[in-house]
């Protein structure tokens, strides 16, 4: 796992946002086991107390679970797991809304444009595979 | 916890620490940082008992330093603690003669880690390679405390992550940890705490995490707002 | 106390691989000046011989043999040796400690965190340079019989007056070494014990003051002697007012006084004061 974290932003709200985003590509599916909290603070080479603080947030936020001396596992619950999901792209779209209100473009021609960026960049991407 | 109180040491006439301090946490990377020269090393020193202050106090889960406490709290240093001519493995066995904590697995394992022959003499290593060993020494005692001296200083990127990924590790866990560095910017997101000192003084205090969730800024923002402001 | 042996032992085994070198040197030299001072011995007889026309029994008659073992102890082969290893040991009295902090290692930091007293570096520095001193000495009554029988065998009998081995032990160059009885034996040794100590604690003041601590260490030596050496002025002051023995037993109690001042003091200095 090869993930940079910025400076400024708590290092287990940005632990928490991987594992969101893992589950939204379907890397992580519904009650597939995880690293351990030590594991994951070597993996991606942090301080195992800040994955300690990620692993207590997701467990609050349902997004985990620990059962006795077992590994973590994500959640088996399906709502909460298209829930990360739907909140990725209402965050992605609000983010993406908000500088081209800024810019003043009209919607249309802004969609058109996103339709062709993104047809390109997929195709990108697949040839890179 | 080590706690660091309102210490003053003064050097001829120049007053090196002017009422210095802070508290480290076990379980926690706390991390002193200030340019050369401001008495960060002499900090580390002052708390091993290894130079006198003038005044103030320091404390070692709540007692003064005694000899039994260097099974508890050990010092890795910027230059190696043995003798030059010494091979690694017999400074092992001076380790595992004098230290009841000495753990002479957890000195093998991490010899393999950094990919170190114990046949080698000390004299003979590179500069990277004898930060280590001088990082393994400490490293195998089964202490709460480590004191570093600026791990990351004069060795090349690989030792230095290497000695990085150390931080992650079982080895440095559920133990407490004090570095001090001039340069944050390879273990920014290892640390827990940070103390900036400048001219023997503690400028800012403050826990890495919550200085980003509450100010958003990072350890350098920080820096450049206390140094500079 | 086993921390103490191990140091003891660690101590040593820095120091031996230089001792050894140092001992070979005694060996090769005082062996080479026995050989060398008995031809020497013998030449000089023949040149006495050839000078004056003598026959051998008139020179035997005349008295002109010598004590050539005695000439040989008073030889620079042997007063050099014996000053070449007090140098040494002197030297490394300052070089055991300093050693330790000048190098391209800190090995004092190590030495001072150890989960032991640091009077015990202290005491185990000091027992090793005691050591490598009985070393020395016993070295010494090792090489004498050899020496002797070495020159009696080149030089022959008629030609020299033997003295014995037990007078050899007297001679001025050894003399101060072999102390004869058990209070000669506790004043010399407990003389150089105190000595080194003394040192110790001067060489600690340098290293807690530095500069400072030159001056101290100075203070401390010369005061320190003076406590030593009073009762002897005590005795001229008083013009021969006390019995040498009495004397003798002062100096003792001042002697006693100093080392357990010496290491009063090294502990406080280590404990409170040493800086790396």
């Amino acid at each position: 796992m090869d993930v940079k974290f910025n400076n400024r932003d708590p290092v287990y709200v940005q632990v928490i946002r991987h594992f969101k985003e893992q589950i939204a590509k379907g890397y992580y599916v519904a009650g597939q086991e995880i690293p351990s909290r030590r594991e994951l603070a070597n993996q991606l080479k942090i301080n195992p107390n800040t994955a300690q603080r990620a692993y207590k947030e997701m467990e609050e936020q349902q997004l985990i679970y620990t059962e006795g001396n077992l590994p973590s596992c994500i959640t088996k619950d399906e709502k909460v797991l298209k829930n990360v999901r739907e909140e990725l792209i209402i965050e992605a779209v609000d983010l993406f809304v908000g500088s081209i209100q800024s810019i003043n473009v009209p919607l249309s021609e802004v969609l058109e444009l996103v339709k062709k960026t993104h047809d390109a960049k997929s195709g990108e991407t697949e040839e890179s595979k | 916890m080590i706690e660091v109180k309102n210490v003053k040491k003064k050097y001829g006439r120049k007053q090196i620490l002017k009422g210095i301090s802070f508290t480290a946490n076990k379980g926690e990377i706390t991390c002193l940082i200030g340019i050369n020269g401001v008495g960060k090393t002499t900090i580390m020193k002052a708390i091993m008992a290894l130079t006198p202050i003038n005044s103030g106090e320091i404390l070692i889960d709540g007692g003064k330093i005694r000899k039994e406490s260097f099974e508890k709290i050990t010092f890795i240093p910027d230059t190696i603690t043995m003798p030059q001519q010494m091979k690694i493995s017999e400074a092992f066995q001076f380790m595992a003669d004098f230290y009841k904590s000495w753990n002479p697995q957890r000195a093998q394992e991490l010899l393999q880690f950094f990919k170190l022959d114990e046949n080698d003499r000390i004299a003979n290593l590179s500069k990277g390679n004898t930060a280590k060993v001088n990082m393994l020494l400490g490293l195998a005692l089964d202490v709460d405390y480590l004191l570093m001296d600026e791990p990351f200083s004069g060795i090349d990127i690989f030792s230095r992550e290497q000695i990085a990924e150390v931080f992650t590790s079982h080895l440095i866990e559920d133990r407490g940890v004090i570095i001090t560095t001039h340069e944050i910017n390879d273990i920014e997101h290892l640390i827990d705490k940070v103390v900036l000192i400048d001219e023997g003084a503690v400028l800012r205090e403050f826990n890495v995490e919550e200085v980003r969730e509450n100010e958003g800024k990072s350890v350098v923002d920080v820096m450049r707002e206390v140094y500079r402001g | 106390m086993k921390n103490y042996l191990k140091l003891v032992h660690f101590e040593v085994n820095r120091f031996f691989k230089m001792y050894l070198i140092v001992v070979g040197l005694v060996i090769v030299s005082q062996l080479i000046g026995a050989v060398v001072e008995s031809k020497e011995y013998l030449k000089n007889i023949k040149r006495t011989l050839l000078r004056e026309q003598y026959s051998f029994s008139e020179y035997l008659q005349e008295g002109y043999q010598a004590e050539p073992f005695s000439q040989f102890l008073n030889s620079g082969w042997v007063i050099l040796s014996v000053f070449m290893c007090v140098v040494i040991l002197m030297l490394y009295v300052f070089f055991i400690w300093y050693r330790e902090w000048f190098a391209k290692n800190t090995f004092i930091y190590r030495l001072l965190t150890l989960p032991t007293s640091r009077l015990t570096i202290y005491f185990a520095k000091l027992t090793a340079i005691m050591l490598l001193v009985f070393g020395f000495i016993a070295l010494q009554i090792i090489l004498l019989p050899i020496e002797h029988q070495l020159v009696y065998w080149i030089i022959p009998a008629d030609y020299r007056i033997d003295i014995l081995l037990t007078e050899a032990f007297n001679f001025v160059s050894l003399g101060g070494l072999y102390p004869s009885t058990f209070i000669e034996f506790i004043l010399l040794y407990g003389i150089g014990l105190m000595f080194v100590a003394v040192l110790f604690t001067a060489i600690l003041f340098e290293r807690s003051y530095r500069l400072k601590g030159i001056f101290f260490a100075i203070v401390y030596s010369v005061l320190s002697c003076v406590v030593f050496i009073s009762p002897v002025v005590l005795h001229f002051v008083s013009e021969g007012y006390f019995y040498p023995l009495e004397i003798l037993s002062l100096l003792l109690v001042t002697g006693a006084i100093v080392l357990g001042c010496a290491i009063w003091l090294a502990t406080y200095l280590l404990k409170y004061k040493i800086t790396v």
